[in-house]
């Protein structure tokens, strides 16, 4: 009897003590900082560490600069499966998302409204610098990654082999996360890898990838992410999600302004958001300039149609949902009159969570 | 029959079934099995194992894998930025609760299902389908159920670690000699004083065994229950390592600490066994 | 015959078989009765149902047919008042001495638990050995603390199921001196299966001996013969043949039945 109670004793102090240690590191429940932010209705947006996603840290980040606080909390997730079910149990209301996926999730019956894009290009297919592949055609045959079957790097990938007179079956394409893709490619596990940056950038900046394309050059102003909220938040707050676009359009504007203000997104981003190495964002965001764009983001019809046919004929989409349904392009209808964030960065900014 | 017979019966009767003596003669510096030597044997053979991997590495001209040096300065690199402390709290945090939630439900449900047997052909086959769904299969039960938040990786743990218990718990009772019962409900001890007396300590030492195992299974499923978004963790370390790009040694990092971690766990467990009440079900098996 | 405390009533018991799927028939038809405050011995071949029948007269069994009658009502289930002594591990391992011998008397006050309990140690020469747990002891004086957990709960009746059979010889024969002692202080009824003859007729006041399966009683032997016994007087040596004729069996090692 005495072994029991001793531990029972024991086991109770401790869960009490982890608890509370717990609380108060990792927690803050003992911030007087916490209480603050209670009582301001902060909706969740769901992103993933890439460029494709850049403009959701901006705009938190550039709020909290200019009025001491921002009006939603960016929650970060390591992968696409991570993501998708956080929306979909309601956690994030508001996400950005791949266009395919947004798009067969309408189909399936979900209430998800895309409403502004994440970015134009900013992907592209990566090497080996060894490799003897310099061509679509040397690709036989080969191993690609991509990231997600509903990843528009798949399609554009069916694109350009279609335009090299081949066919999907001639490759082998495998899902990958895209943060093991570097690692796979420098291994050489797999022929060529394929998603977002900077992660491609990272195979160049490390000197063992090679470009073999951007989608800059396959497929102009390739759409891939998207910014995205659930059908509900649209009907109930409508100025909020207005707020949203407007300040995810501000913020693209404003990373596109000059190279000294992406240099500026590199290194916050990095460090505040992405825990990277500012080197590599630095880089992805320079070399070359329009590598990766963040204006022009406004919803167009033909974009989206692409997608649906491509989708169709690589066999993710149905074709039971068309534009008018996953898309609520109101928000901004012309973003050549959006405006940039009238911020710039100064010396003291240690505010950055 | 005469004294001598009882002399040497009881002179034979401190025999003890193999619990070697204790301290004195044995702790002098030197002898093979002394507290020095216990300690330096598996740190020699760390050792060995670090100067292996350095090496490796280096003629391997790998520029990923790192080196133990990297993986030091990864460990210190963390110390400095305050994160260690906190990763180490959350995951530890995690891991006991999901593990004392799933020994307070395990074992009870181990000792009823393990006496009645009905309850058994009932259940077991439930059981034993779970059982074998890795952790990360439930993911998207847990952030639909649970949110993002601890409680979906604790969940996850729970999930983990209560399958061995319950299993362990239900092969000790159904393996339980027979003449501990008879003997029990010979003094007339009723249903619920057999289980709290009898049943469940003479299934004890098992059951302990179970809770070993389950432990080293809670701490291993840490880092696939912290893939859920939660933003601490020694789990969550390891994988935002893997996108942070090329911070493969903090990502080794975090599987040392976990290692280690897993380890000081153990030697607590298996503290257990020394208390008297269980002792007796791991004696004669090691010295 | 003094009155019976024991009443074995045409008690037959049968197994189903295990490969062949007929039934295994171990008793058949057992009678008989036992007085209060004997001290009598069930002695047979191996295997032939003796444990049985005692696993039934003590209530851990259900006999397929028959009865038996304790103090003249019938045994459903075990019962204190009747403690079953068990060939080896009876002993509850994750207590110590003390806390064994005391388990029958969890209701009792403190210091009159204590008190009885340092009693029988003391009858069983255990003493200085309290807060020792069974396995540091040796098998001898592991069922010795059975038999003072069994003496402690104060029961009218002792079952023993070869007590001794997993002990040395040298040990047994000690604990057989003490187990009479005791019986002869303590009063108390004891009926004890063993397949040691030897041991029978240097305990038993009456010997039932049984055949191989399916068994029944075919002899019963009175050993009226004072305590203590010598094992070399020729009222013991005589019961002693008499028994090895009764089951057959000769003298002469090597030599089979006559």
């Amino acid at each position: 009897m005495s072994m029991r109670k001793v531990l029972i004793l024991i086991a109770v102090a401790w869960l009490i003590a982890i608890t509370l240690v717990h609380a108060w590191l990792n927690l803050h429940v003992f911030d007087s900082r916490g209480a603050a932010t209670t009582d301001h209705k902060k909706f969740r947006i769901g992103f993933l560490p890439v460029t494709c996603h850049l403009t959701c840290p901006v705009t938190d980040f550039i709020n909290k600069q200019m009025t001491g606080d921002s009006f939603f909390e960016p929650v970060r997730f390591n992968g696409w499966p991570e993501l998708k079910e956080a929306y979909l149990s309601g956690y994030t209301p508001a996400t950005f998302i791949l266009a395919p996926m947004a798009m067969a999730l309408r189909e399936q019956g979900v209430p998800i409204k895309i409403v502004y894009l994440g970015h134009r290009d900013g992907s592209a297919v990566m090497v080996h610098k060894d490799s003897q592949i310099y061509r679509m055609e040397d690709l036989r045959g080969k191993k690609i990654a991509v990231p997600n079957r509903f990843s528009n790097q798949r399609l554009l990938i069916f694109r350009a082999l279609k335009n090299a007179g081949m066919t999907p079956q001639d490759v082998d394409l495998v899902e990958m996360p895209p943060p093991d893709m570097p690692a796979a490619l420098y291994a050489q596990a797999v022929d060529a890898i394929s998603s977002g940056e900077p992660f491609m950038g990272q195979t160049e900046l490390d000197g063992y990838g090679r470009v073999l394309w951007l989608t800059k050059d396959v497929w102009p102003n390739f759409i891939s992410c998207v910014l995205a909220v659930h059908e509900d938040m649209i009907k109930n707050d409508r100025d909020t999600v207005q707020r949203l676009v407007d300040g995810i359009a501000k913020s693209g504007k404003w990373i596109d302004k000059n190279m000294e203000h992406r240099m500026e997104t590199a290194r916050f981003v990095s460090k505040f958001y992405y825990n990277q190495n500012p080197r590599l964002l630095t880089f992805v965001l320079s070399k070359p300039p329009d590598r990766v764009k963040y204006t022009n983001l406004a919803l167009r019809k033909p974009d989206f149609e692409e997608i649906e046919k491509l989708g169709r004929e690589a066999g993710i989409l149905s074709g039971r949902a068309h534009f008018e349904d996953y898309t609520d392009a109101s928000f901004v209808t012309d973003d050549t009159r959006v405006e940039p964030y009238a911020w710039e960065p100064s010396e003291d900014e240690e505010h950055g969570r | 029959m005469k004294s001598t017979a009882a002399e040497i019966t009881d002179r034979q009767g401190l025999t003890s079934n193999g619990a070697a003596p204790q301290t004195g003669e044995r702790a002098r510096v030197g002898d093979a099995d002394s507290l020095l030597w216990r300690i330096v044997r598996p740190v020699g053979m760390a050792a060995l194992f670090l100067t292996l991997w350095g090496l490796a590495v280096r003629w391997s001209g790998s520029d990923l894998f790192p080196t133990p040096g990297n993986v030091a300065r990864g460990i210190i690199e963390l110390i400095q930025k305050g994160l260690l402390i906190k990763y180490i709290v959350a995951s530890v945090f995690r891991v006991s609760w999901g593990f004392t939630l799933a020994v307070v439900l395990g074992v009870p449900l181990g000792l009823v299902l393990g006496w009645y047997s009905r309850a058994f052909q009932a259940f077991n086959p439930f059981i034993q389908i779970l059982r074998p769904i890795s952790p990360i299969a439930w993911i998207p039960v847990a952030i639909l159920w649970f949110g993002v938040s601890d409680a979906a990786p604790i969940f996850l743990i729970f999930l983990a670690s209560v399958f061995p218990i319950t299993v362990a718990t239900i092969a000790a009772v159904q393996n339980m000699q027979l003449v501990y019962l008879r003997a029990a409900q010979n003094f007339g001890l009723g249903t619920g004083e057999l289980f709290r007396q009898v049943i469940l300590r003479a299934c004890l030492p098992q059951i302990i065994t179970g809770i070993r195992i389950a432990l080293g299974v809670a701490w291993l499923v840490v880092v696939a229950a912290e893939m859920i978004a939660v933003n601490s963790g020694l789990g969550y370390l390891i994988i935002d390592a893997r996108n942070a790009g090329k911070r493969y040694d903090l990502v080794v990092a975090g599987m040392v600490m976990i290692g280690l971690i897993g380890l000081i766990l153990d030697l607590l467990v298996r503290q257990l066994e020394k208390f008297d009440e269980v002792r007796w079900g791991y004696v004669g098996r090691r010295k | 015959m003094k009155e019976a405390v024991i009443s074995i009533q045409n008690v037959s018991m049968r197994f189903p078989g295990k490969r062949t799927g007929e039934e295994i028939a171990v008793l058949e038809k057992v009678n008989a009765d036992v007085a209060r405050g004997e001290f009598v011995c069930i002695v047979g071949p191996s295997g032939c149902g003796k444990s049985t029948l005692l696993n039934i007269v003590a209530g851990f069994l259900e006999a397929t047919s028959g009865e038996i009658l304790v103090e003249g009502l019938p045994v459903r289930r075990p019962d204190p008042r009747r403690i079953f002594v068990f060939q080896e591990n009876g002993v509850f391992p994750w207590l110590n001495v003390h806390e064994n011998v005391g388990f029958g008397l969890r209701r009792q006050t403190h210091g009159k638990r204590d008190r009885i309990i340092a009693r029988y140690i003391d009858m069983v020469g255990l003493g200085g050995f309290e807060s020792a747990y069974p396995h540091e002891l040796s098998g001898g004086m592991r069922q010795r603390v059975e038999i003072a957990r069994a003496l402690a709960a104060n029961p009218d009746i002792i079952y023993m199921d070869e007590p001794f059979g997993a002990l040395d010889f040298l040990t047994r024969l000690k604990m057989r001196t003490d187990l009479v002692r005791i019986w002869q202080s303590e009063k108390k009824t004891i009926l004890f299966v063993t397949h040691d003859i030897e041991e029978a007729v240097q305990l038993a006041d009456r010997i039932l001996i049984m055949t191989a399966r399916p068994a029944t009683i075919q002899d019963v032997v009175d050993v009226d013969l004072p305590r203590p016994r010598h094992l070399d007087s020729p009222g013991y040596l005589e019961k002693r043949d008499r028994i090895f004729q009764l089951m057959g069996m000769s003298l002469r090692v090597g030599e089979t039945a006559a």
